[in-house]
């Protein structure tokens, strides 16, 4: 059953990531701590995204662009303004 | 009959597009209301940074990263349920409900331990409960403390609807054809994914930034 | 179920309290909302009466300075949340999307009433602080005064805008999915009308900003309430940041409480000028330029805030940029109308008054974006002005005039052209009696938001409270002559102003499910030139294709 796999290979991937992101913490990287924390979210993301929330087809694709594009003007702009 | 829930829809393909997009938009949404709650974070964060970092000591990364670890698997038997449901085996899909809902209760149960904890240790500067923090620069851990529970009470809220949304749904689940069963696994799904997501950025920016 | 037992009208439905209350029809829902909505329009129309009256004399005669700055308080927040942000979208959007896509419904029927009753709800706990004893923070909720020293029932209303924001949300999502999964077969996306383009555009800006007012209001009731200081600088926090939030939500806001307009002349001027719109696709395209663009300039109200000077240079020059998309509709409207064969009905009078009125707003705009201007403008009555004209003068005439529009497939009855006529010139004589003086007042200086003032501004001070009580007769007026069409006037035929579009070709008014078939669409919007064509643009016997 190669969905199931697939799900598995998620969790497990995640579980990973999360031994990956508290394991770094304890490493002083200077500032690199934060840039990498983050990227280990994002990467958790896409994995919940892509396999647990199936993330296909055009509509849902969108909503998640725009939503995207959205925050990024939200901060952009914010961080420009203050 | 074409099987479809409502009027509107000619066929049950259109039907589950239109739910499956509507709660990617509203996922959407609920993600503006969660950035605009980092940015206030982030602009904190950046003004106060030593303090946070050491406020953000006075966590417990023990119980934070178990409770991580919870939410993972619930949001895999989340995924266990939507695949079970369309597959219409519907007894594991059951199991596979509950366990995610006992797995919701599981993190906020271990929360409230937090929580407990530190309003022991005078670190709740709510509801007037008094402040004690021994570390330097007090005002501003003190506001560090403030953003931690408002950004993980507002996403306990969030998982609170979602126990109530899987409760919901397996209250009407006898009743229900399979198409609508189906169709609400998914739905419920992708909202309870979304919490979870919101929790795999907060642990990190809460617990372990700059420690 | 046959066709025999079908009601023939969505109104002989049942007219039991319940059958209004707990239908799920969009065309019902639309009714809910435009009687809440007309009963918020003139209790807050009340307020803004009481205001102008206090200030035709420098004195601060009529009410004490405290109970005028809950007066205009409570007027913004009734206008913009509880009347202008719904006003379009839930009641004519709520009736005509559907119709005008050939579906038989909104995609989530129950969400629609849902959201109604979380408008509801949203609105008690706003009426409970008006009675309680108001706000006096303005309707921009400004921190520190609204989280420090605002001792009104600030935390009910916030709350109440809140709750109401989950309504507009519900709304944003339904037309969306709406717009995107129930055109009928052969209405491709550039043969929609402009109406649905900007409902669209319009759901967008409602799903992406309303969240980020969301989050500020709740910091702002967490602040009150537990003191948790988020936007306090004694304690780490930063009042700024709440502007930030605040106008990344209301400038967009602002095209929520436009754009649906825009849609309602794009349908009227075609129509009474029997031509199809001028540059379709860059009306349509520009709508949601509009919206996305709309994001990008929230700065420009926060020149004299202390953001970074960096930072206003940017806002300053995007908030002019964001003026192209509408000026292109501007144009393109003007020139639908050339060579039209143009006649004045009520809705078209309104359209074209909505036409200057929001022309010269936006040109006001201008002057405020400009940066060093806008120091010397800012806080005046010049900007009250300024977004009175295009709030009021455009978003509530384009309002009016779609009401009549389309008031015979509402309700299936006609409605007096003269006293139609007569209102809509008595309402923009009203107007610009009301507002023209409003510039003069702020760019000599006058600020906002205070109720005594030096006495050489009260010669137009006095204008404008004389116009302020035109403009009340002339948005009263239609309560009459519109409701007693409901009980006196002809019977409307099925599409009395001979328009095209598919709304057009249901009865009036139209049947409970809109279609027994579903249409199929075979030509573009607006072609009101291919004479003789336009009541074939579907037919309603032929079955859709499989
Ligand atoms: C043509 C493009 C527009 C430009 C360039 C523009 C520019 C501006 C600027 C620079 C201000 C700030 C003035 C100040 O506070 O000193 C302002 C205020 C305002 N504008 Fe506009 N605007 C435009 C269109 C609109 C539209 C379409 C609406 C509403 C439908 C609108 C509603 C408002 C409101 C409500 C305020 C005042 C908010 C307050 O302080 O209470 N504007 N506008
Ligand atoms: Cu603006």
């Amino acid at each position: 059953m190669s969905e199931l796999q697939k799900l598995v290979f998620g969790y497990v991937g995640l579980l990973a990531l999360l031994a990956l992101t508290v394991g770094s913490s304890f490493l002083d990287l200077g500032g690199f701590n934060v840039a990498l924390n983050l990227t280990i979210a994002a990467a958790k993301t896409v994995l919940i995204a892509l396999l647990f929330m199936h993330l296909t087809g055009t509509l849902p694709r969108l909503a998640v662009a725009a939503a995207g594009l959205w925050l990024v003007i939200l901060f952009g702009l914010t961080v420009i303004g203050r | 009959m074409s099987g479809t829930e409502s009027i509107v829809f000619d066929s049950p393909r259109r039907e589950w597009r239109a739910d499956t997009f509507a709660m990617w938009v509203f996922v959407g949404s609920e993600a503006m209301l969660f950035g605009a709650i980092f940015l206030v974070f982030l602009f904190a964060h950046i003004d106060f940074g030593p303090a946070f970092a050491s406020a953000s000591k006075h966590l417990s990364l023990p119980l934070g990263t178990f409770n991580t670890a919870v939410l993972i698997t619930s949001s895999f038997t989340m995924a266990l349920a939507h695949m079970f449901a369309l597959h219409k085996r519907w007894r594991p899909a059951v199991w596979s409900l509950l366990a995610t809902s006992s797995l919701g209760v599981c993190f906020l149960v271990v929360k409230g331990i937090e929580y407990g904890k530190e309003i022991d240790e005078g670190l709740a500067p709510l509801l007037g409960l008094p402040f004690r923090y021994a570390g330097p620069d007090p005002v501003h851990a003190e506001f560090f403390f403030s953003l931690y529970f408002t950004m993980t009470c507002l996403h306990a809220l969030h998982l609170v609807g979602g126990i109530l949304a899987i409760a919901g749904l397996l209250a009407f689940w006898p009743k229900a054809r399979p198409g609508n069963r189906q169709r609400r696994v998914v739905a419920v799904g992708l909202y309870w994914h979304f919490v979870d997501i919101v929790w795999v950025f907060m642990f990190p920016v809460l617990y372990l930034i700059n420690r | 179920m046959t066709s025999a037992m079908m009601p023939s009208t969505y109104l002989a439905e049942g007219s039991s309290p319940g059958a209004w209350l707990l239908t799920t029809d969009h065309k019902r829902v639309a009714w809910l909302y435009l009687v809440s909505l007309t009963a918020f329009f003139f209790l807050g129309g009340a307020m803004a009466v009481l205001m102008r009256v206090e200030l035709a004399t420098p004195a601060g005669d009529l009410v004490a300075d405290d109970i005028y700055n809950r007066l205009f308080s409570l007027h913004g927040i009734i206008m913009v949340w509880f009347f202008l942000v719904p006003s379009i979208p839930a009641t004519l959007g709520n009736f005509l999307l559907p119709l005008m896509i050939g579906a038989r419904d909104l995609a989530f029927p129950r969400l629609n009433l849902a959201s109604w009753y979380v408008f509801i709800f949203g609105s008690l706990f706003a009426l409970f602080s008006v009675v309680a004893g108001g706000v006096d923070t303005g309707w921009t909720f400004y921190t520190p005064l609204s989280t420090l020293y605002a001792n009104g029932f600030v935390s009910t209303a916030a709350l109440g805008v809140f709750i109401v924001g989950f309504s507009t949300i519900m709304t944003g999502i339904n037309f969306i999915v709406t717009v995107h999964t129930l055109r009928a077969p052969g209405l491709t996306w550039f043969r929609l009308p402009i109406f649905v383009w900007t409902l669209y555009a319009t759901s967008l800006v409602m799903v992406l900003a309303t969240p980020v007012l969301a989050a500020s209001l709740i910091l702002i009731v967490l602040e009150r309430v537990f003191g948790i200081g988020i936007f306090n600088p004694d304690l780490g926090g930063d009042p700024l940041l709440f502007q930030h939030l605040f106008w990344f939500y209301s400038h967009p806001a602002v095209y929520i409480m436009i754009l649906p307009g825009m849609g309602v002349v794009s349908e009227v001027l075609p129509c009474f000028s029997r031509r199809p719109l001028f540059g379709y696709k860059a009306v349509a395209l520009s709508s949601m330029a509009i919206a996305v663009f709309g994001f990008l300039v929230w700065g420009h109200h926060m020149f004299v805030s202390g953001q970074s000077a960096y930072g206003s240079v940017i806002f300053s020059f995007l908030s002019f940029c964001v003026a192209i998309p509408s000026a292109i509709k501007v144009f393109n409207w003007s020139l639908t109308l050339r060579k039209g064969e143009i006649s004045f009905e009520t809705s078209m009078l309104y359209a074209l008054f909505f036409l200057g009125l929001f022309t010269f707003g936006g040109l006001a705009g201008l002057f405020l974006a400009a940066l060093a201007v806008d120091v010397h403008l800012h806080d005046t009555y010049f900007v009250i002005a300024h977004f009175h004209y295009i709030m009021v003068g455009g978003m509530v005439t384009a309002y009016m005039a779609g009401l009549h529009f389309w008031w015979p497939k509402l309700t299936g009855r006609m409605y007096s052209e003269t006293a139609g006529r007569i209102a809509a010139t008595v309402t923009f004589v009203g107007f610009n009696l009301t507002f023209f003086p409003q510039y003069m007042l702020g760019f000599d200086g006058m600020p906002r938001r205070y109720h005594t003032y030096p006495p050489e501004f009260q010669f137009w001070h006095v204008l404008s409270s004389a116009g302020a009580v035109v403009l009340a007769i002339g948005y009263l007026m239609p309560l009459f002559y519109l409701g007693s069409s409901l009980f006196r006037g002809a019977r409307a035929p099925d599409n009395p102003w001979n328009a095209t579009g598919l709304e057009w070709q249901t009865s009036s008014p139209p049947p409970p499910h809109n279609f027994e078939t579903i249409p199929v669409v075979t030509r573009p919007a607006y072609a009101y030139d291919m004479k003789g064509l336009e009541h074939e643009r579907f037919s309603p016997h032929r079955p859709a294709p499989p």
